[in-house]
């Protein structure tokens, strides 16, 4: 049960989601991930992977202008 | 009556970024993810607006013009151009669009898009456009050169899209995390709330329909057009010559206002800079769109969504093309993107590198 963040502030879409997914990969059971992230299209992109991966999200949020944060969990 | 044009390009605008309609990502979604809900949203656009032309045709309000298919020019112009859309991170619109948002790698890819496309129009590299371009064999539409009534093809066009519209909503229902809502009422659904894909397709079909006689009207025969109105923008602002200002270049400026007005209003506006190697490659793949797009006679909006809509050989050619390019250049840039440093495992050796070689930052994935 770790907790591990993913900074992709910078990163234009598609590459917070893609990152994501190899970073996920690496991720124990129980394990969470913060993303954070500063493209618009993965406020969309992000959460619809999780939806379909099976992977429940625990915190989504803005932190700022055009800047979020979200965590999800490897089940 | 140009001023429809930035009203209509304003509301556009809008709409786009708040229902963050990516044409590139729906492409790219095909190839990297193997799915097909943002591509359908595309083909609701365009099944919607081929019903209104078909209408607005048939009742003599607008006289849409084809031209014989320049096929070498589309078939490379439309590779060209869907190679460059993920290059630049995005369409024509998608382009426009995150200009208003500020991202700065946007701007870069407009202004070489829109220079290469005053360039290929107008300027030195004209007798290229014009010679590929000329290069014409004697078809137009599909109906025309299978001999057939359009009607047969809207029909199968409508209920085509139809069955997928029905395949994407019959799938089991996901829940999206959302974000806490700060706002109530109108101002939630507008500036808040996630638009579903063909939600935001539809109004985007009424938007396009609605193009085709504001902008007969303004005296410019066509709809919705991206790539022709951006070299006229260039060209207006070179050579003070009013003939350039037209309702497509009304257009294109409105799409700046209004995704500007929409990131702002939701509190998604801010400048933000990439780093070098997006820098670098948001401004090649700017370029590489004005010499695809001017080839191709559109981009995914003028050729994908509009010509297509008209039944026209270069709209489904072109829109064949740009799934090709953008599939091959899914492969060079994204498919194979690594961050060093992004594994989870420190003994897990990442690639520092892209496929086309280019460097990559270190990360960032941190334990806490």
């Amino acid at each position: 049960m770790a907790t591990y963040t993913l900074d992709t502030a910078g990163e234009v879409c598609p590459f917070p989601l893609v990152e994501a997914k190899h970073a996920m990969a690496e991720l124990s059971s129980g394990d969470e991930l913060v993303i954070d992230f500063d493209c618009t299209q993965a406020t969309e992109a992000i959460p619809a992977w999780a939806a379909t991966e099976g992977y429940p999200v625990s915190h989504f949020d803005r932190t700022g202008d055009a800047s979020w944060t979200i965590t999800v969990r490897k089940p | 009556m140009i001023l429809t044009g930035l009203l209509l390009g304003a509301l556009l605008g809008f709409v786009l970024q708040r229902g963050r309609f990516c044409v590139t990502g729906a492409f790219r979604d095909v190839f990297l993810t193997r799915n097909t809900l943002w591509l359908t949203a595309f083909l609701v656009v365009i099944a919607i607006q081929a019903i209104g032309l078909a209408v607005l045709t048939a009742t003599g309000v607008i006289a849409p013009k084809v031209t014989p298919l320049p096929l070498l020019g589309v078939v490379v112009g439309g590779l060209i151009f869907g190679y460059a859309i993920v290059m630049a991170g995005g369409c024509a619109t998608g382009t426009y669009y995150r200009s208003g948002e500020g991202l700065v790698g946007s701007w870069l890819a407009l202004i070489g898009y829109a220079g290469t496309a005053a360039a290929m129009k107008y300027g030195v590299l004209k007798p290229l456009n014009d010679g590929l371009r000329g290069l014409t064999v004697p078809a137009t539409t599909i109906h025309g050169t299978l001999g057939i009534a359009a009607w047969p093809l809207l029909v199968t066009l409508v209920v085509g899209v139809a069955l997928a519209v029905r395949h994407h909503l019959r799938k089991p229902r996901t829940v999206l995390a959302t974000l806490p809502p700060r706002r109530t009422g109108l101002a939630h659904l507008l500036l808040e709330r996630r638009w579903h894909p063909f939600a935001t397709a539809v109004v985007i079909g009424v938007i396009a329909i609605a193009a085709w006689p504001l902008s007969t009207w303004a005296g410019r025969n066509g709809g919705l057009g991206i790539t022709t109105p951006s070299a006229n923008l260039v060209s207006y602002l070179g050579t003070a010559q009013p003939r350039y200002l037209d309702w497509g270049v009304m257009l294109v400026l409105g799409l700046l206002v209004g995704s500007f007005v929409a990131a702002k209003s939701s509190g998604e506006f801010r400048v933000r800079v990439p780093d070098a190697t997006i820098a670098v490659r948001s401004t090649m793949g700017g370029v590489l769109m004005g010499v695809g797009a001017s080839l191709a006679g559109g981009c995914t909006i003028g050729n994908a969504m509009v010509e297509t809509a008209q039944f026209t050989w270069q709209g489904w050619i072109s829109f064949a093309a740009f799934l090709v390019g953008t599939g091959a250049a899914t492969r060079v840039y994204i498919a194979g993107h690594r961050r060093a440093g992004t594994g989870a495992d420190s003994g897990i050796p990442a690639p520092v590198a892209d496929a086309d070689g280019t460097p990559q930052r270190r990360a960032v994935l941190t334990k806490i």
